[in-house]
């Protein structure tokens, strides 16, 4: 049983998702879409059309969370912060990383054991060429796309995992976050969601007061 | 960039890339969430002015109690997991157990203690008080001037029955139920 436990505690997958806020949020985000509907359909106080609207609300804000953090944390702040990082470092401290994805992909190949990161240097990337010393034309190598430097540290043990470049890419994140989920999601979803309900016959639509107006002069 | 300003973010950025616990994330939007909801809430000039402070009131709430128990339940399945583990996987267990702890606490604690919690509180300190006032500002006793209308209901035992008018039909609350979601 403890070793079960222990097995999933230290398992790769688990730590990606626990090393990356991206995947950390998205994940916990999933789950309140889950949960919170789920305690307010099961709650016996409340009557059943009550219900019905406040899940389907707190599910669908839920979802435009989602939406608006894929749509506006990877893209702005994480490559933002990509860029601020090499303002505020000297090279030695962050590498030479061309972009994002490729230090995604250097971590990821530090997270990995020594021999399968040397197998996977010497990998061909598939329809990606370049030219060997006589003019041929041959596949380009994994390792053909880092630098030296790179290079060495993946050849070692333990390599540098260039933390003030992660550290930076997660305060990205954090920030991303914050902004994203709790001052640009209400906004979002404050003009999604009462359509949305209206659509799905859960929420009356509103009476037309200039009828009314009408109706009055008439009278 | 100014030199204070990039000191601090290098800093931080310095601890975040050693050390980023999984709690951090979720008690930042927490905190923000806490303020911003119930701001956005009270500044929607279309709902009514009751409603709107019970939303508000309640959202504020939810987040209030989000913040500790993702502390909470993080830090308890961090030392957990140290406890179970053998010292050399404390590191990578302890973080992987926090953030186990951060699901759990987002998929059924929150949830649950919000829904045990807040309709106590909210009968405490929101309807309670809007009743009351309301007692007072029209000066009427209801209960002591309603009239006692007697009818017979049941033939068998010929008891009696006092039906007196409900609180509620005087009540100017909105009967809609509790609001959730924020907008």
């Amino acid at each position: 049983m403890i070793n079960g436990i222990g097995r999933v505690l230290t398992s790769n997958s688990l730590n990606n998702i626990t090393s990356n806020t991206n995947s950390q949020v998205m994940l916990e985000t999933t789950l309140k879409s889950i949960g919170r509907p789920g305690f307010i359909l099961i709650d016996n106080e409340i009557n059943e059309d009550t219900k019905k609207y406040a899940a389907a609300k707190e599910f669908l804000y839920q979802a435009t969370c989602l939406l608006v953090y894929a749509a506006l944390v990877v893209p702005v702040f994480k490559k933002g912060a990509f860029k601020m990082a090499q303002k505020l470092f000297d090279k030695e401290q962050i590498g030479n990383f061309s972009s994002l994805k490729q230090y995604n992909h250097y971590l990821k190949l530090c997270d990995s054991s020594l021999n399968n990161r040397k197998m996977t240097l010497n990998k061909e990337i598939k329809g990606v060429y370049k030219l060997d010393n006589d003019g041929n034309k041959i596949n380009k190598l994994v390792k053909d796309d880092y630098d030296e430097i790179a290079v060495k540290e993946l050849l070692k043990e333990n390599p540098n995992t260039f933390t003030d470049l992660k550290g930076t890419i997660e305060l990205g994140n954090i920030v991303g976050s914050v902004f994203g989920l709790a001052i640009f999601a209400p906004q979002v979803s404050h003009a999604f969601i009462h359509p949305a309900l209206k659509f799905l016959g859960l929420e009356k639509p509103e009476p037309k007061t200039e009828n009314t107006k009408q109706l009055d002069k008439n009278a | 960039m100014k030199t204070a300003i990039a000191d601090k973010l290098r800093n931080t950025a310095h601890a975040l890339g050693i050390n980023n616990k999984p709690t951090y994330v979720v008690m930042a939007i927490a905190a923000v969430k806490g303020i911003c909801r119930p701001t956005f809430t009270m500044m929607d000039k279309k709902e009514d002015p009751k409603t709107k402070k019970y939303t508000a009131i309640r959202e504020g709430l939810t987040e209030l109690i989000a913040i500790p128990v993702y502390w909470g339940l993080g830090e308890l399945s961090a030392k957990v997991a140290k406890k179970v583990l053998p010292p050399e996987l404390h590191k990578k267990g302890a973080k992987n157990a926090m953030f186990i702890g951060v699901c759990v606490a987002a998929l059924l604690v929150i949830p649950g203690l919000c829904s045990a919690a807040i309709k106590p509180i909210m009968g405490k300190f929101y309807h309670d008080k809007d009743s009351k006032n309301k007692t007072v500002q029209s000066g009427l006793d209801i209960e002591s001037e309603a009239p006692k209308l007697e009818i017979k209901d049941n033939i068998y035992n010929n008891s009696t029955i006092i039906k007196r008018p409900s609180i509620q039909n005087f009540t100017s609350r909105a009967e809609y139920g509790m609001k959730v979601g924020g907008v």
